[in-house]
């Protein structure tokens, strides 16, 4: 059996493919170049003093200069993220099912869910420390906790709109409750659940970097602190440049995966 | 001649739960095996809800009253295949896998005899080369012929049609149409429809459906194998049937 | 009807001349590094007794919300005066911020290395291998590992957390063994109201030089020698007054903000406080300043030493 491969769709697609992909990095290069042209004539214009706005040159020499030390706390911080994106979604998936199956369950968890919304993160970020420590696992549950609310609430009304044409054909074909979930109600929840997961992606670090401000030792948020502690502000514009880096290629390489994975639309 | 009826409608009501308004009542209705029997009526008139009825799809959600007379065994949905206007064919899917759609859904093995099974029906519709294409990458026509291989896949007696070709170009249509008459020889045919022409090339029986609650009346077809191909007589038979379907329609 | 006009013009009247008095005064806006608390006792008592009128002076009180903020706004020039801590004022003038002393609230370290007294940590010996919460302030390898190294701890050795300001809450559960940048005269007694007596090692008797904790700054540029040293009087006579009437002062402090100042912890605090108020806050001792400057650059926390003439001028 030949390889399922849904990308050969035809030689047009095929070739306008890597023009894409080309055009859109050339685009990314173009926009970085001119923020930072801009970023550099507002240090000059203003007279901007280095402990409000470093320059970008400076910046660059410290990333350069401090690449052994940013790398250590940049790969904890990473760390944080994907954990917390694994135990966000892994919840997320698990809360839309228990909604889904147990109707009655719903009235239940729901005030939870809106809960884990509403409370903002700093003002539990403390509470969680003492309970977690002071290590990892806060800063897991702070971004699962962040991503909770978007991962949940997609995954659950994907489930829940599966189009009715879909469950008649399953039922026809005398489809158990179970066959029906695992085969017709999930996947086709999947492209809801993907802009979810997009969402996710985004907004994880900012889970991960509070917590690392309300207590850590170690990770880019810490270190952004330690920076402002000691007015090496290039430092932290450093640290906050390679965060910026790694929510954006997280991204992009989270929404191409998608694509690729999750290739219909319903 | 009780061999050849598949299922005999005598006095069927339907009515949703929760409603005063019966949908359908008096529904008198043969459906002869191995034959294809159309339902042709306005869109709403309620044919969809006896086809869905039949298929096993309302059972909750209505009353029912009037006897379903059949020689097939146990419940008459386990006979049942259902081809509806949307081609329904799973995007996630290949051809091949949404063919063989019911085993994923029993949970069974696929064996190698139902493999080649699979195959040699999605030569038959014509899309042997298209076999691992998914269906987005497939034209409205395509698509329809993936969820008639679908259909005869499942093997049952008794195949229940939602206006399946309506959604598609004139000529598509008519292929179509054509195709499926050859590949469902043996099995017995309900088909809905709006129609006329649709009605009158494919059916050795129609039953028009119209007012409200709606009733059935037989209409009277030509004596020729299905498909029948377009002549004067069909089209002044089409002409009939729509004066009457719209007699019915000013008059409900 | 004409004893309300005559009440009336006299009220009118009254707000005039006071707002004419408010007119001849230099307006003055002070930033302090944290809500107000029994450091800051001098100021309230002040601005209170209308110490600052006295001299002509307007004070504007203002609470950050983050601590490294009041000096960077001194810096930008958007407020005149802060209140940072020498620590801090050492690295800003390192890093070329734009800033001076004007003048010494707290003149001894209130920093302090906590542990609770439970008899598990009783010499800084016994913190080998054990975490210690901070409050980052960007000097604490250089304290901590001077006061460490006085008992033959490597800095290395110990594991060094960020609490953030949840400095007590992290030694009371145990979160960690010990923490520093806890006030002598405030987490002390904090712990000590919630059940957890503690013990503290000071930093100025393990090897640290002396410091003062908290200074008032203003940009070097853009200072006003007179204002500052209106201030300086100002305060000098608060200082004077709580030391001579300690209880009074107390009701006068609280009397700031009853609801969120008359408190158990603030009034034990206060107790604590009063010695450590600097008696001449206008004073400059410049060796004392350059030991402290030299200490910092030799572990590293600055990358050059400011002259103490610099940063610390005579006004």
């Amino acid at each position: 059996m030949p390889p399922r491969n849904p990308f050969t769709r035809s030689a047009q697609s095929a070739e306008v493919k890597p023009r894409k992909i080309g055009s859109s990095l050339l685009q990314g290069v173009i926009t970085v170049i001119v923020i930072l042209a801009i970023w550099q004539c507002i240090v000059i214009f203003f007279k901007m003093p280095s402990f409000i706005l470093p320059s970008p040159g400076a910046v660059l020499q410290k990333l350069v200069q401090r690449a052994d030390v940013l790398v250590f706390h940049a790969w904890v911080t990473m760390q944080e993220i994907l954990l917390g994106l694994l135990l966000g979604l892994t919840m997320g998936l698990f809360f839309a099912l228990q909604m889904l199956l147990f109707k009655p369950l719903k009235r239940w968890l729901l005030p939870i869910l809106i809960a884990s919304q509403a409370i903002p993160v700093f003002a539990i970020a403390p509470i969680l420390m003492l309970w977690l420590g002071y290590g990892i696992a806060s800063k897991v549950v702070m971004a699962a906790l962040i991503i909770f609310f978007p991962v949940t609430t997609c995954c659950y009304d994907g489930l829940r709109s599966t189009p009715t044409g879909y469950l008649d054909l399953a039922q026809t074909m005398s489809a158990s409750r179970w066959q029906t979930l695992r085969h017709i109600r999930l996947p086709a929840a999947l492209p809801t659940l993907a802009s979810g997961i997009r969402v996710a992606v985004v907004v994880a670090p900012i889970g991960a970097v509070v917590g690392e401000w309300v207590g850590s030792s170690a990770g880019l948020g810490y270190l952004m602190l330690q920076a402002n502690a000691r007015m090496m502000i290039d430092e932290m514009f450093a640290a906050l440049f390679i965060l910026a880096l790694f929510s954006i290629s997280l991204y992009f390489m989270t929404d191409q995966c998608l694509k690729r994975a999750i290739h219909w639309r319903l | 001649m009780a061999d050849s009826v598949l299922i005999k409608i005598i006095n069927g009501a339907l009515r949703y739960k929760g409603e005063g308004q019966y949908v359908l009542s008096q529904v008198n209705m043969s459906i002869a095996k191995h034959q294809w029997t159309s339902v042709l009526g306005k869109s709403g008139c309620g044919k969809t809800s006896l086809l869905r009825f039949l298929a096993g799809l309302l059972d909750e959600k209505v009353d029912w009253s009037g006897s379903v007379e059949t020689p097939l065994q146990g419940d008459l949905s386990q006979h049942v295949a259902y081809m509806a206007q949307q081609d329904l064919l799973m995007p996630w899917l290949s051809v091949m896998d949404n063919v063989c759609l019911r085993f994923r859904l029993s949970n069974k093995k696929i064996t190698e005899p139902e493999k080649q099974q699979a195959t040699a029906l999605i030569e038959q519709v014509g899309l042997l080369d298209k076999i691992h294409h998914f269906p987005e990458q497939l034209s409205g026509g395509m698509r329809q012929r993936v969820a008639l291989a679908r259909t005869l896949m499942q093997d049952k007696p008794l195949v229940l049609m939602d206006e399946p070709f309506s959604a598609l170009d004139a000529v598509t249509r008519y292929q179509l149409q054509n195709l499926s008459v050859t590949l469902l020889q043996n099995k017995t045919i309900v088909l809905i429809t709006h129609d006329p022409q649709e009605a009158l090339r494919l059916s050795s029986k129609i039953y028009l459906m119209h007012g409200q609650p709606a009733q059935c009346h037989s209409f009277p077809v030509p004596t020729m194998d299905v498909p029948r191909r377009l002549s004067g007589e069909i089209a002044q038979l089409q002409q009939q049937l729509i004066e009457q379907l719209g007699k019915n329609h000013a008059s409900s | 009807m004409n004893n309300r006009i005559k009440k009336g013009c006299v009220t009118l009247l009254l707000s005039v001349l006071s707002l004419s008095a408010c007119a001849q005064n230099k307006r003055v806006t002070l930033m302090l590094d944290w809500f107000v608390n029994p450091n800051h006792g001098p100021i309230i008592v002040a601005l209170q007794q209308g110490y600052f009128d006295e001299q002509g002076l307007t004070v504007k009180i203002q609470e950050p919300a983050d601590p490294s903020l009041p000096a960077k706004l001194v810096a930008a020039n958007k407020v005149d005066l802060a209140i940072s801590y020498q620590t801090s004022l050492t690295i800003d003038v390192a890093a070329k911020l734009p800033l001076i002393r004007a003048s010494t609230l707290i003149s001894t370290p209130l920093n302090t290395m906590m542990v609770l007294d439970n008899g598990k940590i009783n010499t800084l010996a016994d913190l080998k291998g054990k975490k210690i919460g901070i409050a980052i302030a960007g000097n604490e390898e250089a304290i901590i590992g001077t006061m460490l190294q006085t008992a033959g701890v490597n800095y290395s050795d110990v594991e060094i957390i960020h609490v953030g300001w949840a400095l007590s809450s992290a030694l009371a559960s145990g979160k960690v063994d010990a923490i520093w940048g806890g006030f002598r005269n405030f987490e002390s007694n904090q712990l000590a109201i919630e059940g957890y007596p503690s013990k503290a090692f000071y930093p100025e008797e393990h090897g640290v030089p002396m410091y003062d904790e908290l200074v008032v700054v203003a940009n070097a540029d853009h200072y006003d020698a007179d204002a500052i040293g209106k201030f300086n009087k100002a305060i000098e006579k608060a200082t004077a007054y709580i030391l001579n009437h300690p209880k009074k002062a107390w009701t006068i402090f609280v009397s700031y903000s009853p609801d969120t100042l008359d408190n158990e912890l603030n009034q034990r605090a206060w107790r604590d406080t009063l010695t450590r108020f600097d008696l001449r806050p206008a004073a400059v001792d410049l060796k004392r300043y350059d030991e402290f400057t030299q200490f910092l650059f030799d572990h590293k926390v600055i990358p050059f030493k400011p002259k103490s003439g610099d940063f610390v001028p005579t006004l």
